[in-house]
């Protein structure tokens, strides 16, 4: 019943609309007029509407920068981050400046030269000296830019790994699993062809190294302690996202991804200045199916005495396999 | 190229037509009415999105097994519909829709041809991409729904129907409906290369062509080198799909079945699929900033400022996007050097596309501009382009690109250079050559209030999306209810949707405007925008041919707008130089 | 001859050959990229591929001759029947190439198969494919040389079918080097 009414109310509209239209033409027919032609009033009232649409447009993005700026991530809680979000700072207010240059530049142009048969335009039809200069200072704007860009890529990919902690992140349609590497640092070899109900990680428990990991449902980091993730995927490409630690890579089946970084604030101090239902999460980052809005994994970061009595209580692979049927 | 003396049936005009104009319109009903489908597409996952698990009657348009019992639609066909909506935007509107039509209808017209170097080819361009359409359309109708692993179709979850079950059937035929598709691309793309190299009438330089055609040229360009290897691409994904070869796929356990596929990786494929999709961007912006530079011209009365920069920009453009795609991939774990020099190259790009901004600006200035709903649309072009180029600052930055990539922050970047300033491209083009095309004129209030309830719209559509994506949310999240951490969004989410949904309401304007005038407008004139170029030349009618008698025969540049020294203020090309005239 | 006309008729098909090219450089992109990453087993080239190779590059020759004889007005049927003997020879000893590499345990897919196996067959196969095409214009090139279409003047169906089968063999050749020693 309502798409039978939706169909007839839209059918009614089209049919008023061409009678408006058909009526506003037969008008300009009888004043003898082109109802298409462009005319001088017209262009005024365009030109005045791109200052006024262009004007609202401007107020509406600071609306959103002032309105919307709690919503956004807090700063870095990571050492890498911390670089990016400067980073990010920089570029952001550059072309910011550029947008809010040029975009009222712009609207302010096509409202200034609205056209009128009494103006002329002014034949310009080239000049080589702005053309260096439009050129070439973007250009250095734009070296600058990607020097820095550069450098931080370069600071966040390349971190010293020697004192990091080891934890493997383990991505599968639609969960996180993650496995601690123990005190030996070192992950336990693990291969797809050694999946089973009870191995769901495929650890080789062969390897001597497998012996002390440990199978865990969230993550726990000590806090200004560097961390090595290292990524697995099941089935299908997942991306591990950190976004408070500004840390995301792909986790590819058949491939071992990895990013290192240093969290920089416990998730204690991050609940007293965010407010109490804060947690560090980790989310997935590349379609993967059906589930894919809902694949999550806590991080915790914590002192250097909380996470040991946490590690303490998590059962060793080995431990775990053995008295699980 | 035989004599067009032939008599046209109905069949030979209007259907397997091989006159240029015709194959042009084909091209752009059918693009409209992929726009149509993939836009109703939006609205229907915006409504998910704003009101996540309800239902909704929107949904009464799809098929009855993607709602579940409370109404509410399906996870899987909420990415299927995203899939779809980007496919449909990208290759079918955009890419033939846009190029399709105005390289067809205008390379001939604009170098003083009678039709392209092969009829008969750019007639089965067309027919290959109808076929491509059937297909596609098809494919949202079988059993586990159409392709759902995004556009970008990544293996293993488009190889493995156990993924997501449009990664079945469904995905079986969007790999047919692209590979006919990319041929008939392809064919199209071949005669307009060898046409602007070939066929341009006496006295048509290279450096008389209209930047449209230029721009055209380089697009064409584009696409035979790049559409190939989406086929190549394609074809070692069809291989693993339905031959279990290991090109893409290694070590998979899917819903506890463990796959014999060893040494495969979908890396290779992103590496493969982005060769061609970087360059497919620009494949659909440029043939939108070659109608822009002829829409703002004409009516801003004077000539595109820089025509040379703008060609040299144009090329720069072009040669740079082969070497940029790397700047989609900066997050699937490649050697940290490589990744430096994507983003070197990506950041690059921002120079020639600087420089074509700010020709832009300096054309309008000082200009007389007669604000046609074309120049509407153009002038919204470019402030599109500048605020979607400047996001691209942003994520051509591979360390920036940690926190936004596949954010909202992309979604919305993308969508303001493609969705508005490419779209407003097309737009500009429509209301611009619906006289040369159709012999009537489009109303103008109509197209007025369709401009601003569209330009209003889309920037309260997208610009918010950077919001989103610097508060750290994923795309193509069915909904974001799932983390708390996004709870606070959720007014943005509906602001978004209402800005989409009326936005989308607001096309009918447009709808409306085009099909009434195509049988009601009044009769338009032969130049009624009092433009250069040769198109405005033929006759209203429009003839198989194109011209009457003989050829025009070209003297002068495109832009003689305001010449000081004439007496009107532009003098067509064929218009021979006066005694003691200087070309430009 | 070349008046406008076939002067852009024969570009199409150079902007054509061009695509198909592309097409190819990014199948043998993904072999050497995926080569790079291990786990490929190397494996000697069945004589077969020899035998093919130098069966089109005669063709080719043989198609050269034919189109300097037409300038001439010779006869020229028999070569072009000949021609497209020799292309159906090249597929025959291309499937027996396929033929030794399955007796040698180098498959396309399936146990025991590796990647390095399957990038042959779909770079020889799609070969293959656009032969199948060469084919065609070949045998639709032959009926025309027969009913006397063309004159010493104007062949151009025949230079474009010989452009396109030289480009095969060109193709071909490079593919063929390719695997055989990358």
């Amino acid at each position: 019943m309502t798409n039978t009414l939706i169909i007839l109310v839209a059918v009614l509209i089209i049919a008023v609309l061409v009678q408006i239209t058909r009526v506003s033409e037969l008008l300009s027919e009888i004043k003898k007029q082109d109802p298409n032609k462009v005319t001088d009033s017209n262009n005024k009232t365009q030109g005045i509407l791109f200052l006024v649409v262009g004007s609202a447009f401007l107020i509406f993005v600071v609306w959103q920068m002032i309105t919307w700026n709690h919503l956004l991530l807090p700063p870095a809680s990571s050492l890498h981050g911390q670089e990016i979000d400067s980073l990010m700072k920089v570029s952001m207010g550059l072309i910011l400046i550029v947008f809010f240059a040029l975009t009222p530049l712009l609207f302010y142009f096509t409202y200034k030269y609205r056209g009128n048969k009494n103006n002329k335009a002014y034949f310009f039809a080239h000049n080589n000296k702005l053309e260096v200069v439009w050129t070439v200072i973007p250009t250095i704007i734009l070296t600058c830019l990607i020097v820095y860009g550069l450098r931080t890529w370069e600071r966040s990919m390349n971190p010293d790994l020697s004192q990091a902690k080891i934890i493997e992140v383990y991505a599968e349609q639609f969960k996180w699993t993650a496995r601690e590497s123990g005190t030996d640092n070192k992950l336990g070899k693990a291969s797809f062809k050694l999946v089973t109900d009870q191995n769901a990680l495929g650890v080789d428990m062969k390897d001597v190294y497998s012996k002390d990991d440990k199978v865990i449902r969230e993550v726990h980091l000590v806090v200004d302690k560097p961390v090595l993730l290292k990524f697995r995927a099941k089935d299908v490409i997942h991306s591990a996202f950190l976004p408070h630690f500004r840390v995301q890579m792909n986790c590819v089946p058949g491939l071992s991804t990895q990013f290192a970084f240093t969290p920089t604030q416990t998730t204690a101090e991050m609940k007293e200045q965010e407010g109490d239902d804060f947690e560090f999460v980790l989310l997935c980052n590349k379609i993967c199916g059906a589930a894919h809005y809902n694949m999550q994994m806590s991080f915790i970061v914590e002192t250097q005495e909380e996470y040991d009595a946490w590690i303490a209580s998590q059962k060793v692979l080995s431990e775990k396999l053995l008295t699980q049927k | 190229m035989s004599e067009h003396h032939h008599k046209e049936t109905f069949i030979t005009k209007y259907i397997f037509s091989q006159d240029h104009k015709m194959i042009a319109k084909q091209f752009l009903i059918t693009g409209m009415f992929m726009a149509i489908i993939g836009m109703l597409m939006s609205a229907i996952f915006r409504v998910q999105l704003a009101n996540p698990g309800e239902s909704s009657i929107l949904y009464n348009l799809l098929p009855g097994d993607w709602i579940n019992e409370a109404g509410a639609l399906n996870p899987d066909k909420y990415l299927a519909l995203v899939t779809m909506h980007g496919t449909i935007l990208v290759f079918w509107v955009l890419t033939a829709g846009l190029s399709g039509t105005f390289a067809n209808f205008l390379i001939p017209l604009q170098i003083g041809a009678r039709d392209m170097a092969s009829g008969f080819i750019n007639m089965l361009s067309y027919w290959f991409f109808f076929i491509a359409t059937v297909v596609l359309i098809s494919s949202i109708y079988v059993q586990g729904g159409p392709a759902s692993g995004g556009w970008t179709i990544y293996p293993p979850l488009s190889a493995l129907p156990q993924a997501i079950p449009g990664s079945g059937t469904g995905m079986t035929l969007w790999l047919i409906s692209i590979t006919l598709f990319v041929v008939g691309s392809l064919l199209g793309g071949l005669n307009y290369i060898v046409t602007i190299l070939n066929l341009r009438t006496i006295g048509m330089s290279m450096k008389r062509l209209p930047l449209t055609v230029w721009a055209l040229l380089i697009t064409a360009i584009l696409g035979v080198l790049s559409f190939p290897v989406l086929l190549s691409c394609g074809l070692l994904l069809i291989f693993d799909r339905s031959f279990g070869t290991s090109f893409y796929l290694s070590d998979i356990i899917i819903n506890g079945e463990m796959l014999h596929n060893v040494g495969g990786s979908p890396i290779l494929f992103e590496h493969l699929f982005w060769f061609l999709g970087h360059p497919e961007v620009y494949i659909i912006l440029l043939p939108a900033l070659g109608i822009v530079s002829e829409v703002i011209a004409v009516n801003s009365r004077k000539p595109i400022f820089g025509y040379k920069a703008m060609v040299g920009a144009l090329l720069l453009i072009a040669f740079l996007s082969f070497i940029v795609w790397g700047h989609h991939m900066f997050m699937t774990g490649m050697n940290p050097f490589l990744g430096s020099v994507f983003t070197f190259t990506t950041l690059l790009i921002a120079i020639p596309s600087a420089v074509k901004v700010f020709n832009y600006l300096a054309t309008l200035w000082r200009a007389n501009i007669r604000f046609t709903p074309a120049m509407l649309f153009a002038i919204g072009t470019v402030s599109a382009f500048i605020t979607g180029g400047l996001t691209g600052l942003i994520l051509g930055d591979s360390a920036l690109d940690i926190n936004v990539h596949d954010t909202y922050f992309v979604v919305g970047h993308f969508h303001i250079v493609m969705g508005l300033s490419a779209i407003y491209g097309m737009f500009a083009g429509v209301y611009h050559w619906f006289p040369k095309m159709y012999g009537r004129m489009m109303n103008k209030n109509l197209g007025y209030l369709h401009f601003w309830g569209t330009f209003i719209c889309a920037y309260g559509v997208f610009f918010p999306m950077h919001f989103l994506g610097l508060a750290g949310l994923p795309r193509r999240y069915y909904t974001n209810s799932a983390f708390p951490m996004f709870d606070g969004l959720s007014d943005i989410n509906s602001i978004i949707t209402f800005f989409a949904l009326t936005g989308a309401i607001i096309q009918a304007i447009f709808i409306f405007n085009f099909i009434y005038s195509l049988f009601k407008g009044p009769r338009a004139t032969k130049n009624p925008w009092e433009s250069t170029t040769l198109e405005w030349t033929t006759p209203v009618e429009r003839i198989h041919g194109n011209w009457p008698g003989d050829l025009p025969v070209v003297t002068r540049w495109a832009y003689d707008y305001s010449k000081p020294g004439a007496s009107a203020d532009f003098i067509p090309q064929d218009v021979p130089l006066k005694e003691g005239e200087e070309e430009h | 001859m070349n008046t406008a006309k076939n002067k852009a008729l024969k570009q199409l098909l150079w902007v054509g050959m061009g695509s198909i090219a592309m097409f190819f450089a990014g199948l043998t992109s993904a072999y050497i990229v995926r080569k790079a990453e291990g786990n490929w087993v190397d494996f000697i080239l069945p004589e077969w591929f020899v035998y093919s190779t130098i069966v089109i590059v005669i063709s080719s020759l043989i198609l050269i001759f034919a189109t300097r004889r037409i300038k001439k007005n010779k006869e020229i049927f028999a070569l072009i029947v000949i021609v497209f003997l020799l292309g159906i020879l090249f597929t025959y000893l291309q499937i027996n190439g396929w033929k030794e590499l399955t007796s040698m345990g180098v498959y396309l897919t399936g146990e025991g198969s590796n990647v390095a196996g399957s990038f042959l067959y779909v770079l020889t196969l799609s070969h293959l494919v656009h032969l199948a095409g060469g084919l065609i214009a070949l045998f639709v090139a032959a009926i025309h040389v027969k009913t006397k279409k063309y004159t010493s003047e104007s062949f151009l169906g025949l230079e474009i079918t010989a452009i396109y089968w030289h480009f095969l063999s060109i193709l071909w050749l490079y593919l063929f080097f390719f695997l055989k020693y990358l």
